[in-house]
């Protein structure tokens, strides 16, 4: 599914002085099957914005479009339900949503909101397991007694068990150990090549989206700052660095590599690796 | 979700009444409450509301921000004129519809109980509009601290209610971060028979409780961390001290109390 923001504009308690606007005339266009990274410092309005994406928000100003789906201030959406069946939104800290006795009964709770039947949730478990890195003999244990990591787990298996045509990951991997990170990171990753899954990240790890996104996003104070391709918006770094961003470091070196030893080197998505590999082969 | 309550809502503001000891504003409340009862005519009903209009302008809060507070309130103010309008028989009789008689004791009866209501709650809103949390309760336990004399736990009941009026926002925004969690999982808060939507509360209140306890427990543990051992011999950051400004406003406040009780017939 597409997804188009045109001209959004969200506002905070309006008409009172806790007035604030988070997102300012925002737009831009999604195709389907696509990883976005949204970037932006704290308070940048990108939490506000992908609470547009499932209907949980709908613009003050402008218009969504998500699919064949349009929230806009002046008519309500009927099939919010349906939409929210189809973005799965894995939240910052998604295990503060856990609350059923077992982890199965968790993970079904939302195909069963949305209408899935008993057998078809049984089998969508059992692939999900093993894809977030958990044995089936978590299924009937308590989520309050696992490890932060293993809630994590089952809190993003209960969206995925919705089986979902877009995700929106709002920082999945807070908190995670690097290891559980890059799992965490590389599964997502998967699921998006594997079944053409369009995918949205919220992330404060450049080198994340560097690594993953074809495209980014920038936000400042609400406003759209700049999007692009990653390679070509990290190498504007001056620019990034206006809105207290990074670039990935394996950029940065290998901009300063070049600069110290007057070489060419291109600057594409290759990860520490492959920069490692053609430093080697200049010299 | 909240966005029309007003009341335990601080906005933040540099005027005299913000700038005024919480002591001060509490114990003119106190009495303004009782004396608002002491108003029987028109010149001290006009006094009193005066008095308001002008505390009120002296604060610099947007008064369409004021009036949108009262909103929650406006039902029972409607329902108390209305109940006086049809059931005081007093006075003569101003008009009839469908046999029903209305006096004229019942329209002001019902207008002078309204007006007291205004009175009271934009006086007492104004409270907390403008003093914070923390200043209300370190006035508190200034205020009822000869109470120690008689064992009572001022400190512990002072810290009690800090912490809830600390934790009161963080628990709205969980609420409002895990109904939304639930939400975009399919449970529907808003429509559906009430049966559905009594069961919808459970994802959301054992999260809320889990959450709640941890955090109870991880602040404990972090005030033990810190030292704390209860009020004895502790010193405060922010001490509490009358200022001239608020001698003026007492004798002020005396002044309006004292021409109320001369027009008052």
């Amino acid at each position: 599914m597409d997804i188009t923001f045109k001209n959004v504009s969200y506002t905070y308690q309006p008409n009172t002085p806790f007035e604030h606007n988070a997102l300012k005339n925002v737009s831009f266009h999604i195709p389907s099957g696509s990883f976005i990274a949204i970037i932006g410092h704290t308070g940048s309005g990108k939490s506000t914005l992908i609470q547009h994406l499932n209907g949980l928000l709908t613009p003050t100003k402008g218009e969504v479009k998500i699919g064949n789906y349009t929230l806009s201030s002046e008519k309500k959406l009927r099939e919010m339900k349906e939409l929210r069946s189809k973005v799965g939104v894995v939240f910052q800290y998604p295990e503060h949503q856990l609350f059923e006795e077992t982890v199965e009964k968790d993970i079904a709770f939302g195909p069963e909101n949305f209408g899935v039947p008993t057998s078809t949730i049984k089998k969508r478990i059992e692939e999900i397991m093993p894809k977030v890195g958990l044995s089936n003999d978590f299924l009937s244990r308590s989520p309050f007694e696992l490890s932060g990591g293993q809630m994590r787990r089952v809190a993003i298996a209960g969206v995925l068990a919705t089986n979902p045509s877009i995700y929106v990951l709002d920082e999945p991997t807070a908190g995670l150990d690097p290891k559980g990170q890059k799992e965490m990171m590389d599964m997502f990753y998967q699921m998006h090549q594997e079944e053409e899954i369009t995918t949205i990240l919220v992330t404060h790890s450049m080198e994340d989206a560097l690594k993953y996104a074809d495209y980014i996003i920038i936000l400042n104070q609400g406003e759209k700052y700049m999007e692009g391709k990653p390679e070509e918006v990290f190498l504007r770094e001056s620019d990034i660095q206006k809105v207290h961003l990074q670039v990935p470091e394996s950029i940065q070196f290998l901009k300063k590599y070049n600069e110290k030893f007057g070489t060419q080197l291109p600057l594409t998505r290759q990860s520490t690796k492959e920069i490692a590999a053609q430093i080697s082969r200049t010299l | 979700m909240s966005n029309s309550m007003i009341i335990g809502q601080y906005v933040p503001g540099t005027s005299l009444i913000h700038k005024l000891d919480p002591r001060t504003k509490i114990v003119i409340i106190f009495f303004y409450v009782i004396v608002v009862f002491f108003a029987n005519n028109v010149l001290s009903y006009g006094l009193l509301t005066t008095f308001v209009i002008i505390t009120i302008i002296s604060t610099f809060i947007p008064l369409r921000f004021i009036i949108k507070g009262l909103t929650p309130v406006w039902f029972l103010i409607i329902f108390t004129f209305l109940l006086h309008l049809f059931l005081t028989k007093e006075g003569p009789v101003l008009f009839e519809i469908l046999s029903i008689k209305f006096h004229l004791g019942g329209v002001i009866q019902g207008l002078v109980i309204s007006l007291r209501f205004c009175l009271l709650i934009l006086m007492t809103s104004l409270l907390t509009l403008t003093t914070t949390p923390i200043e209300i309760t370190d006035a508190i336990e200034s205020l009822l601290h000869p109470l120690k004399k008689v064992k009572f736990p001022v400190h512990e009941l002072a810290l009690m209610m800090s912490i809830s009026l600390r934790f009161i926002p963080t628990l709205m925004q969980e609420t409002d971060k895990i109904s939304k969690a639930q939400a975009s999982r399919g449970v529907d808060f808003r429509t559906g028979p009430l049966k559905e939507r009594m069961k919808a509360i459970i994802p959301l209140l054992v999260p809320l409780f889990v959450s709640a306890f941890k955090r109870a427990e991880e602040l404990a543990m972090a005030m033990e961390a810190r030292g704390y051992q209860g009020g004895e011999g502790r010193t405060k950051l922010r001490e509490l001290t009358y200022r001239k400004k608020d001698l003026f406003i007492f004798i002020l406040f005396i002044c309006v109390v004292a021409l109320l009780i001369y027009v008052r017939s």
